[in-house]
């Protein structure tokens, strides 16, 4: 070869060159294999399931979510895009009536006046530390009484939290079931709730609160 | 942002995010590993296949943080071999004191081109000395090459993987295998060509 083709570089020989770089040798298939399975079952971990499913009530629809780990999103009124978009990105969705049918059922035992307390389990890894401990306190509230953003701030033993209180309450992901519905303003007014004043004040009158 | 849009029966985005990466996983493993393999010795180090699993599986983590913000326009192929380059250029560096040792050794043996009495064991030790020369070529130079002629890339695709132009991964290749060619020329008389 002249040193003018060399120069120019490898389009002129490319087979030779690929047996020079071929030395560099390929794996055995088994070893492909054995990573590949390897990304698979990472991936199956770390992208998990989420079952959804829907159902009417009177103040609305309803959407649920389930993980794993138990119940991870709530809300009422909205659209099915708008719900699945607010669930984990990184997740599988997947809509499967007869997975979510035990949570669903104990909504509307509630609904019907035969349920004032939920059992289940609650998945709260998308909430803050702070959230978590504000959102597992007022559960506590028993249904038909209301309590203040500054009794909640108490009850934490941050009394001079009741703002940061009022930001955990509106960003529930797990209404109704943590009655964020039943924390009020410290003059009696209904403030504000994620799906709207006019479904907290149906919730509360539902749930018989002197409202 | 993809997770936001609806598909026609207007279940959201979200679904699909997986199914397109458990896709790309599909299409991709097997290539990615056999890149990553291939520059970090599989075929000449035992240790080489073990790492290999490890930086796959690093690169495939990294690739799935950022894939929400992958633009669906991209190349895809091109963007996987970026992630686990810098990968694999990260595991190089930490290796970096046994990488020296080995261009030390290479060079020895390159400047005592001493062809054995038996063809055989002479041809065994040219392609010591060739593969010598291949692992101590810089990485962008190895990534180049590996990439052209053993997984098929085009320029383009090597260029968006090294994250240079594509005069620059020309360049790469181009100068990778002048010095490839100048081992074959001193160490390999006949046996290979």
């Amino acid at each position: 070869m002249n040193e003018q083709a060399q120069s120019q570089g490898m389009d002129n020989q490319p087979d030779e060159d690929q047996n020079i770089v071929t030395l560099i040798g390929t794996p055995n298939p088994g070893v492909v294999r054995g990573s590949r399975r390897r990304i698979n079952e990472w991936f199956e971990k770390t992208a998990p399931v989420i079952t959804w499913d829907t159902f009417d009530s009177p103040l609305g629809r309803v959407y649920i979510a389930i993980t794993e780990q138990g119940l991870s999103n709530v809300e009422i009124g909205t659209s099915e895009s708008e719900f699945l978009s607010r669930l984990d990105p990184m997740a599988r969705t997947e809509r499967n009536t007869s997975v979510v049918a035990p949570f669903t059922r104990q909504f509307r035992e509630y609904f019907d006046h035969a349920r004032s307390r939920f059992e289940m389990r609650l998945d709260f890894r998308k909430t803050t530390p702070f959230q978590q401990r504000v959102l597992e306190t007022i559960r506590a509230i028993p249904a038909g009484t209301v309590w203040t953003y500054g009794q909640v701030a108490k009850a934490i033993g941050e009394p001079t939290a009741s703002r940061a209180v009022g930001h955990a309450l509106g960003t529930n992901p797990l209404l109704i079931v943590v009655p964020c519905h039943r924390v009020i303003g410290n003059d009696g007014t209904l403030r504000g709730y994620k799906a709207g004043l006019e479904t907290k004040q149906k919730l509360l009158r539902l749930e018989g609160a002197p409202v | 942002m993809t997770i936001q849009r609806t598909d026609s029966t207007g279940r959201a985005m979200a679904h699909d995010t997986v199914g397109r990466f458990e896709d790309l996983i599909e299409r991709h493993h097997d290539e990615i590993y056999a890149y990553v393999w291939r520059m970090l010795d599989g075929g000449y180090r035992d240790e080489g296949a073990l790492e290999a699993a490890d930086i796959v599986q690093d690169a495939f983590e990294r690739a799935y943080r950022a894939f929400p913000r992958l633009h669906p326009d991209s190349n895809v192929r091109a963007w996987l071999y970026k992630i686990a380059t810098n990968c694999t250029y990260t595991a190089l560096k930490r290796h970096r004191p046994q990488t020296r040792l080995d261009a030390n050794d290479s060079e020895e043996r390159l400047g005592d081109p001493n062809p054995g009495p038996e063809q055989s064991v002479a041809y065994a030790e040219d392609v010591s000395a060739m593969h010598a020369s291949i692992s101590a070529l810089p990485p962008n130079q190895r990534a180049a090459l590996v990439m052209r002629y053993l997984q098929g890339l085009d320029y383009g695709e090597i260029a968006a993987a090294l994250g240079s132009s594509e005069e620059s991964a020309r360049a790469n290749v181009s100068h990778g295998l002048r010095r490839l060619r100048a081992t074959l020329a001193a160490g390999i008389p006949e046996s290979v060509e």
